[in-house]
């Protein structure tokens, strides 16, 4: 049963985008959203099952489907559905970008899939290097739609974040090269790189090369999470992006990339100690430290959204670093809540810029007189993202501080909770001025897909306050004891 | 156990790349590191190590594909003058080798069976940092990464036994894949811009 909601997770998304390419018309529309609800569906089972069977994970061939993966299948496949239903009210009329107008559509339908895809597979494998292989394929698909619209913008955006992604995780390559090297010991295959192998292997050894192996592990995903002072591209290329595109990247792609440095640092954990979690500390800090002042600033709001990305990012590193059972339960919840309050966003931005293009260059200003639909997602978003109780974010905010607490960085968690709470004063400006204020403004006439995004913000909204609720449930439960053990 | 000369003559290409002019010398520079590896990756396989039809997969994907791709793209990118930003090659080629130096002397051993092969391989890798981030055409930047990429290569032919046949397979789709993205971007940004120049890609800032 699990084998084929697993092969039905990976195996639908991709079969559905090759036949995009292939699809016309009306029919394209109708074959994405039965292929990405049956993709939903199969991911979400599946993500059921592995939280409801976190104690005794499944194992195959090649996959491992545990209380991670679960949380994780289930953000991923949300985001992605939500993502897909998004894109034909922001495609609209076929017109030149990067692809030519006749093929743009059907492009954009397969690169999609085949992104979405490929992160539903990430949490799944139980072998390092297929995982780097899959996150490397993630960045080619991304580049793609990073550039869509063709403009000049676009293309700096979408360049800039093949470049550094890719020479990134080639270090990150050099890294597991060095840790094969020291595992390997003329028996060596590739599972002697699957997670649980890892561990066993790390139990003897050096702790100096352990160190080093990770640390070119870690610097080079950083700089594919978005991680200061690697993040360069981040604010351009989730900013150009398409919106439902930068939902994906923001809410579904980065976290999927911290999964696979969190379970290296996992199985590494008997050779490196205490050394790698403060490696999480240090990305997470500087993060923080980084994004913090540019939340402060008159942003545009997909670069806003964007450099939230990059705090929030900050955040989960600070919690897998921690790595006591408040801090992971406070991960858990901060992944999907991040998830759910960063897409709202990004989709709030289709109908905005549609009627106003001025959005895309200048920070919001009075935007309920514009579009009070678009308002109130908007300032939904921005409030759970804020930490604004009773948002999610709040709660895993304060589990987060207090495994900090419990596992005895106290001075990292004082100059944190400084941080999130600056960070938390930005975006409140940003919230008031960008949403409610005085400035008259023109309400433009169109309804069009008004309703969809109250029906969305409303849809959002219990989900961010069922969270809230189910993070209490979760504190000091069997999920997260299974959690602290990593993969099996 | 690598020959030296061969190390030498890889790093040497690498930095040659920091200051070659013309984009096709590039490629062809990259063409002539791709295949000496993919030599080395040949004669590991016939010695016992590793699969021989693997080896000459990386031979013909790296030492020959992806070139051509990258000189394809150059044949339809025509530059109409020399990248004007780049107009110092003695600056930069101290910078790579400073760089290069540093980066061999701050780094523990790598823990290969080889330690010359794995100073070299860490040498490439920066050096493809190097390039990707000195040179200003979109092409160099791509070399730039495939510099990299080979120098994780030539680290994997150093571990006894070489990386298992289905990871050096699933690199190779990924390279092919990468630098496929990237013709297809360095197209773009000809169309856009009239050139590949990637200091015109300057406009988004906060």
């Amino acid at each position: 049963m699990t084998d084929v909601l697993v092969y039905a997770t990976v195996v639908l998304p991709l079969v559905t985008g090759g036949l995009a390419l292939l699809a016309r018309g009306a029919w394209l529309g109708r074959l994405v959203v039965a292929g990405a609800l049956l993709t939903a569906a199969a991911a979400g089972g599946l993500g059921i099952v592995a939280l409801a069977d976190h104690a005794d994970p499944a194992h195959g061939p090649w996959y491992v489907v545990d209380a991670a993966g679960g949380v994780y299948l289930l953000v991923v496949a949300a985001i992605g559905l939500l993502s897909a239903l998004a894109s034909p009210g922001y495609l609209g009329p076929a017109r030149r970008g990067f692809f030519p107008e006749h093929r743009s559509r059907p492009v954009y339908y397969a690169a999609l899939l085949a992104f979405w895809a490929v992160l539903l597979a990430v949490p799944l494998v139980d072998n390092l290097v297929v995982a780097w292989i899959l996150v490397e394929a993630t960045t080619a698909a991304s580049a793609l739609l990073v550039a869509f619209t063709g403009s000049e913008r676009a293309l700096e955006a979408g360049w800039k974040y093949l470049v550094l992604t890719t020479l990134g995780l080639t270090v990150a390559l050099l890294g597991i090269v060095v840790l094969y090297a020291l595992l390997a010991d003329g028996d060596a295959s590739l599972w002697t790189l699957d997670w649980d192998a890892i561990h066993a292997g790390a139990v003897g050894a050096d702790h100096d090369a352990a160190v080093f192996a990770l640390v070119l592990i870690l610097a080079g995903l950083a700089a594919k999470i978005g991680w200061a002072p690697v993040h360069n591209w981040l604010p351009d290329a989730h900013s150009e992006a398409p919106p439902p595109v930068s939902a994906l990247l923001s809410a579904a792609l980065l976290p999927t990339v911290m999964l696979v440095a969190w379970r290296t640092l996992a199985a590494l954990e008997p050779a490196v100690g205490g050394t790698g979690g403060a490696l999480f500390l240090a990305f997470g800090l500087v993060s923080l430290a980084v994004a913090v002042p540019f939340l402060w600033r008159r942003l545009p709001l997909k670069r806003l959204l964007a450099y939230s990305s990059l705090e929030h990012m900050g955040v989960l590193a600070l919690g897998i670093g921690f790595a006591t059972p408040l801090a992971l339960a406070g991960v858990v919840v901060h992944v999907a809540g991040h998830a759910l309050a960063k897409s709202l966003g990004f989709y709030a931005t289709i109908p905005l810029l549609r009627r106003d293009r001025t959005l895309a260059t200048d920070a919001p200003v009075s935007l309920n007189s514009t579009s009070p639909a678009a308002a109130g997602a908007v300032g939904l978003s921005l409030a759970s993202l804020s930490g604004l109780p009773p948002s999610p974010l709040f709660v895993s905010e304060v589990l987060i501080l207090a495994g900090g607490v419990a596992a005895g960085e106290i001075a990292v968690v004082a100059v944190a909770a400084a941080l999130l709470a600056l960070g938390f004063l930005g975006l409140a400006h940003a919230l008031i001025e960008g949403v409610a204020g005085d400035a008259p403004r023109e309400p433009v006439a169109s309804r069009h897909g008004e309703r969809r995004l109250i029906a969305l913000t409303a849809a959002i909204g219990c989900a961010l306050l069922a969270l809230t609720a189910g993070a209490y449930a979760l504190v000091d439960s069997a999920l997260v004891a299974d959690l602290m053990r990593g993969v099996a | 156990m690598i020959a030296e000369p061969i190390l030498w003559a890889l790093v040497g290409l690498a930095l040659a790349l920091v200051v070659v002019r013309r984009r096709s010398a590039g490629v062809a520079l990259l063409a002539a590191q791709s295949l000496l590896l993919g030599a080395v990756a040949l004669d590991h396989a016939i010695g016992g190590h590793g699969a021989v039809w693997v080896a000459v997969a990386i031979l013909a994907v790296r030492g020959v594909l992806l070139p051509l791709v990258l000189g394809q793209v150059i044949r339809l990118t025509r530059e109409p003058r020399r990248v004007a930003s780049e107009r110092f090659a003695l600056p930069r080629l101290v910078v790579a080798l400073a760089v290069t130096l540093v980066a061999i002397g701050l780094a523990p051993p790598l823990g290969l069976h080889d330690a010359a092969a794995g100073e070299a391989a860490l040498a490439l890798v920066v050096l493809g940092i190097v390039v990707a981030a000195v040179r200003r055409a979109v092409v160099f930047q791509a070399i730039g990464f495939l510099v990299a990429e080979n120098g994780v290569l030539l680290a994997s032919l150093s571990v006894a036994g070489g990386l298992p046949a289905i990871v050096e397979l699933g690199l190779l789709f990924d390279l092919v894949v990468a630098v496929g993205v990237a013709g297809a971007f360095g197209a773009r940004i000809h169309e856009r811009f009239g050139t590949s120049d990637t200091s015109l890609l300057r406009s988004l800032r906060d």
